[in-house]
């Protein structure tokens, strides 16, 4: 009935309307949104909803596409002209605390084809700066560079940028000092730091977490999910290690030097050990970062592409010769690489270069050895991870045993805070409001909220119009009102946004690009202005432009 | 038909049912539209890499030969590989089956022994307001939903009063020497509990009501009646002669019971985070990864299959008057 | 009872109209609905309830169930306890009105476990009667087929299923239909192999009758309260089923079904919040609606059983 009274009043309308003959282009397709269903992604399914109201009211038909990550991930990455646009996000992870790899893969043409500029967004301009920046050593030189990459984007708009969210962890106040608690800028309490600073007060001295996820691997040459990269980063060193203030500092190298622009020295740390008791060489560094260079670790080797040769000065000094200068090249490889010991890795990798279809990602060792703060103990399939603390490590831990339970629901988790089954919460998909009420009524819970460097948002596809017009883009930005999406959608716990580089890296945040007005008026507005029109409640192409695309 | 024929023909029919159950899983994950690579495929790999894993799981050759392999595979008791873990299936859900048969196990006994007791109470105070108020009542507890229920058991006993473990089938960093060292534990049977209680408690109606019947039939037959004669008190009548002959269809169903008790952890695993094969099957396919969902889902099979053949044995043993034409 | 429809097998009817309208009416008055069982009559005054409701859900349900609510001044309105701003249950964190969830979940309810019964009890009625009554090679391959069909597991199939497939309500459906035929099928077919022995159908056989008439006129009327009762325990399957499958999250996200709504609360924390208001009624809502199933199909047991009620 009601559907009826709606069809009849539009008739109504486009029958009154129908005389003038207006000069505008074809009407605008109706286009997709895609989104990952409520379940798996509450926020995303949430501010997809909200966006495609806002876009409605623009005179769009907009079509919402729910559907699983592996098919949205199929179509957007492998199907690049078949989508109009999507929900999507980038996770914080260490590396990322430098901006290189964000500002450069997700925006360069180079990338567009295969890579992570899987929107297609191409600008000479912006190109030639995100290349120089690469380069530039001067730090502050390197800062200007990207503040004008920053604003480039900001004014293209090639993404409508919603949020950096905020990463919500707890522990239990009782069990561990809170002084020992580090929190790590754009990544949160739940990092390696804190796992080795984490001083006990009383009995308890094994740290028990949770996650949500299933660990896939303990592989210290594949970059499998992200649950498994927290056990990787306790159990293998690496030569650099990103600190708590997201700038690389030494580790398992005692120093290192930029000799020149391309190259740099490194002091190994003496007398360091695997967990099998073996010394710990600068053979074993060079040979970690040769297999990542060779064809068995396939994830790694885009982190060592710039390596011309690592030359073995003495017994405890190497030189990394690079192809180019490079200023991530601390970050990026050198606090990326796992050390990895030649004496068990060699005969594995022999083993596996005489096979096609196999790499170093397919072998599972039955007892991995690094040479981390933690080792090995045992893995239970589906239940959880023990490590032991490495007492002869140069940075021992103060707890004994990290143990990782394997908890696949969000009320379960907290429910395991709650009764101490953990005490420390390090997966925390849910709503951080209702955490921070328990801990509330719990009295012993200490709840740690941290933005996060990741971000969320909404990606164009610039290869189908109208989304190749950046006035297009920008009114579908501008319509979105990010405080209103922040509240709705993450429930207060995210900073809005508009840039790739989160305000968690303060000295690479472009702070100019965040001010910006927005409102379905504003919007409307600029569409206007570039020559969209809005006829029988349907927005327009400009005058001589017409639909490519629609059925 | 001769006992030994008739295990033969049993044996072959069961032959037949794994070969179609099989075939038809490999005929759904094969023909569905997607490529099944699409979601264990990288996006930082190269076409070739791609071609690589194509070859490697023969998914390059025509369908004909990819199902002649699987076939030749599963006869070795090889399931694959893993997309999402890169480890052999088989391996995995075989580690995975006993968490998920101990609970199946020790619920439908729990089940069996709340229904047989109260079949046969039930049947004894036939026409009573106990019975006329306790049918509906098993009925509703049939007709909630088993995730529904377990959600409801766990918010009141572990999170609010907190006398059970919230998940999992251990406390953490517990170490036992064996899984029969785990399963006879206290603090196995403390994180067992709620979850075979909700499967109890779901599936108690079945045998109840079966007993019941069976009680109500048993009693109206003639040794009955005999020894209601004979001025046998009722209980003793209840307990020595219905009871025992109500009992045996009633064993035979138990066997049916534990098949479907298989499907129905599917979700109290994951309610309460147990490490069972029916978690992990949900896992693959929300993960696409097929070759772990098709082998979680044909070790399910299986023992369906097998407990459906437990239970026709046993019922034409224990009742030879059941004829099998 | 079930032979009191042989009386009349040997009149003849004037026209073919007739023969229709009289086998229309056998079939209806074979039907059975147990009206006198007490139990049986709770069952269908809730069905008749929820029928309504489903009926007449946009009179019902104050908000349309995916809405996402706002307050004046544009803030959602999320987290709202039952009675405040009006909403009878509260909404959900994500500001849709529970209440009118609810209602509508009634249609999404009704919808599956209807035509799942019909499609469960039809499959399996015609399966059970072209076996049991022809036999030999045909009756073989029907029931090799049920031996397949009781050889797969019924809720992981339809997970694998939903995998494949469009998330969609009607997947379950036919998940059902591909598998769950197989009770209904072997107790048909045996039902079927006693009536084929009875007297008046051998009668019937004799004198010359087809063996469609046979079977539709002298065994399928004394096969439908059959059909029904393994109809109606369908209904609670199907309903259940579909719960399932929505809390592991391979539901349709655009249908409101009552297992979505839980499955919704779940993920959203309603058992931390203590939020019963939330996630109990669709869940009595379920229980209701498989147990109303359950009653009528004892009200046709103690039709077609009659000695359990002496």
């Amino acid at each position: 009935m009601k559907n009826l009274f709606k069809a009849t009043t539009a008739f109504g309308l486009a029958l009154s309307v129908a005389g003038p003959v207006f000069a505008a282009g074809d009407e605008i397709r109706e286009i997709t949104i895609f989104s990952r269903p409520q379940a798996a992604q509450p926020s995303e399914f949430q501010f997809v909803q909200l966006i495609a109201q806002e876009w409605r009211r623009l005179g769009l038909d907009v079509n919402i596409e729910v559907m699983p990550w592996e098919q949205m991930a199929d179509i957007v990455w492998y199907n690049r002209d078949d989508w109009d646009t999507t929900g999507w996000q980038m996770v914080g992870r260490p590396e990322r605390s430098d901006p290189d790899e964000l500002i450069f893969n997700l925006f360069h043409t180079t990338t567009a084809p295969t890579g992570y500029n899987f929107i297609g967004y191409e600008n000479p301009e912006y190109d030639a700066i995100v290349e120089a920046q690469r380069t530039e050593t001067d730090i502050d030189a390197r800062r200007d560079l990207i503040h004008r990459a920053q604003a480039i984007l900001a004014a293209d708009q090639p993404n409508l940028m919603l949020a950096h969210p905020q990463s919500t962890f707890a522990y239990d106040n009782t069990v561990w000092d809170p002084d020992s608690v580090i929190d790590q800028g754009g990544i949160g309490i739940r990092n390696t730091w804190t796992f080795i600073n984490l001083e006990p007060l009383g009995d308890q001295r094994d740290v028990v977490l949770n996650s949500t996820d299933n660990v896939q691997g303990i592989n210290p040459l594949w970059i499998s999910g992200g649950t498994d990269s927290w056990i990787t980063e306790l159990i293998w060193d690496r030569l650099l290690r990103i600190g708590p203030d997201g700038l690389p500092q030494p580790w398992a190298a005692e120093s290192y030097e930029w000799l020149d622009d391309s190259t740099v020295e490194i002091v190994l740390r003496d007398g360091m050990t695997w967990h099998d008791g073996e010394p710990v060489t600068v053979e074993d560094v060079v040979f970690s970062f040769e297999a990542a260079m060779g064809d068995e670790a396939p994830m790694y080797s885009p982190f060592v592409s710039n390596i011309a040769d690592i030359e073995i000065v003495d017994d405890s000094t190497l030189q990394f010769h690079l192809n180019a200068p490079s200023a991530a090249f601390l970050t990026a490889s050198l606090s990326k690489l796992n050390l990895i010991p030649q004496h068990i890795w060699a005969p594995v990798l022999e083993d596996l270069a005489t096979r096609d279809e196999e790499n170093a990602e397919d072998y599972q060792e039955e007892i991995p050895i690094g040479s981390g703060p933690f080792q090995f103990s045992s893995w239970l399939t589906n239940e959880e991870i023990v490590l032991e603390a490495n007492q002869d490590h140069f940075s021992a831990p103060n707890v004994d045993r990290w143990i990782l339970r394997i908890v696949p629901n969000t009320e379960a988790s907290l429910g395991m805070l709650r009764s101490g089954e953990i005490n420390f919460l390090s997966d925390y998909p849910g709503d951080p409001n209702i955490l921070i009420e328990i801990a509330g009524e719990d009295g012993d819970l200490e709840v740690v909220s941290t933005v996060d460097m990741g971000f969320r948002y909404v990606a164009f596809n610039h290869r189908r119009p109208p989304f190749s017009d950046p006035a297009f883009r920008q009114a579908l930005s501008m319509a979105i009102n990010r405080d209103l999406i922040v509240g709705a959608a993450f429930r207060g716990f995210a900073v809005p946004s508009n840039s790739v580089i989160s305000p968690a890296l303060a000295f690479w945040h472009n702070d100019d690009v965040d001010e910006f007005e927005t409102g379905v008026e504003v919007a409307q507005a600029i569409l206007a202005e570039a020559g969209y029109e809005v006829i029988d409640g349907r927005l327009h192409y400009p005058d001589g432009v017409s639909e490519t695309l629609g059925e | 038909m001769s006992g030994v024929k008739r295990f033969v023909s049993r044996l072959l029919q069961l032959v037949f049912v794994l070969w179609a159950v099989a075939t038809i899983l490999f005929l759904i994950f094969r023909l569905m539209p997607g490529s099944p690579l699409a979601a264990y495929i990288d996006p930082t790999f190269t076409e070739e890499q791609q071609r690589i894993l194509m070859a490697r799981f023969g998914l390059d050759r025509p369908l004909f030969e990819q199902y002649l392999i699987y076939l030749w595979n599963l006869l070795h008791g090889d399931l694959g590989e893993s997309f999402f873990y890169r480890q052999p299936v088989g391996e995995r859900v075989l580690m995975l089956l006993p968490n998920t048969l101990v609970l199946s196990l020790f619920s439908i006994i729990l089940a069996y022994m709340i229904g047989v007791v109260g079949g046969a109470y039930l049947a004894w105070k036939r026409g009573s307001f106990v019975e006329g108020a306790t049918i509906p009542f098993v009925l509703t507890t049939r007709a909630m939903p088993e995730f529904w229920l377990g959600m409801v058991l766990l918010a009141v006993f572990s999170f609010s009063l907190g006398w059970f473990p919230a998940g999992g089938m251990r406390t953490a960093g517990s170490e036992y020497p064996s899984l029969l060292a785990l399963y006879t534990s206290g603090d196995f049977w403390r994180h067992l509990f709620l979850p075979a209680l909700t499967l109890a408690i779901y599936f108690h109606g079945l045998p109840l009501l079966l007993m019941r019947s069976n009680m109500l039939d048993v009693m109206s037959e003639d040794f009955v009646t005999m020894a209601r004669i004979k001025g046998l008190s009722n209980w003793t009548i209840v307990v020595r002669h219905a009871a025992r002959n109500a009992l045996l269809p009633v064993a035979t169903s138990l066997a049916i019971a534990i098949g479907y008790q298989m499907q129905g952890s599917v979700v109290v695993e994951t309610v309460f985070s147990w490490p069972g094969l029916g978690r992990e099957l949900v896992r693959a396919v929300s993960a696409s990864d097929y070759p772990l969902a098709q082998g979680a889902f044909l070790l399910i099979a299986v023992v369906v299959i097998l407990m459906n053949l437990l239970a026709d044995l046993l019922y034409g043993l224990l009742d030879p008057r059941i004829s099998h034409a | 009872m079930p032979s009191e429809t042989a009386t009349t097998t040997q009149a003849a009817y004037p026209s073919r109209l007739n023969a229709f309208v009289s086998g229309l009416w056998r079939i209806v008055r074979s039907i059975h609905l147990p009206l006198s069982d007490p139990f049986a009559m709770i069952g269908i005054i809730i069905y008749l309830v929820f029928f309504l409701v489903a009926v007449f859900a946009n009179q019902i349900a104050p908000h349309d169930p995916t809405e996402i609510l706002f307050t004046e001044s544009y803030d959602l309105a999320a987290d709202r306890l039952p009675g405040e701003d009006g909403f009878v249950l509260g909404t959900t964190s994500l500001g849709r009105d529970i209440f009118s969830q609810l209602v509508y979940g009634s249609q999404s309810a009704l919808l599956i476990g209807l035509t799942a019964a019909a499609v469960v009890a039809v499959i399996g009625t015609i399966v059970g009667l072209i076996s049991g009554y022809f036999g030999g090679v045909v009756d073989m391959m029907l029931m090799r087929l049920a031996d397949i069909a009781f050889g797969i597991p019924f809720l992981p199939f339809v997970i694998v299923l939903a995998a494949f497939m469009e998330p969609s309500i009607w997947n379950v459906v036919f998940a059902m239909a591909l598998i769950l035929w197989r009770d209904t099928g072997r107790v048909v077919r045996s039902q079927v192999l006693s009536l084929r022995t009875r007297a008046y159908v051998e009668a019937a056989r004799v004198s010359g009758s087809s063996n469609l008439k046979i079977v539709f006129r002298h065994i399928a009327p004394n096969i439908l309260p059959l059909s029904f009762l393994y109809g109606s325990i369908a209904i609670g399957w199907a309903i259940l089923t579909e719960a399932s499958i929505s809390f592991l999250g391979f539901g349709d996200p655009e249908t409101i079904s009552w297992g979505y709504m839980l499955q919704d609360a779940y993920a959203s924390q309603a058992l931390s919040t203590g939020a019963y208001y939330w996630f109990i009624p669709p869940g009595v809502c379920i229980v209701l609606v498989v147990v109303a199933g359950f009653f009528i199909s004892r009200g046709y047991e103690e039709i077609l059983f009659p000695k359990l009620k002496e």
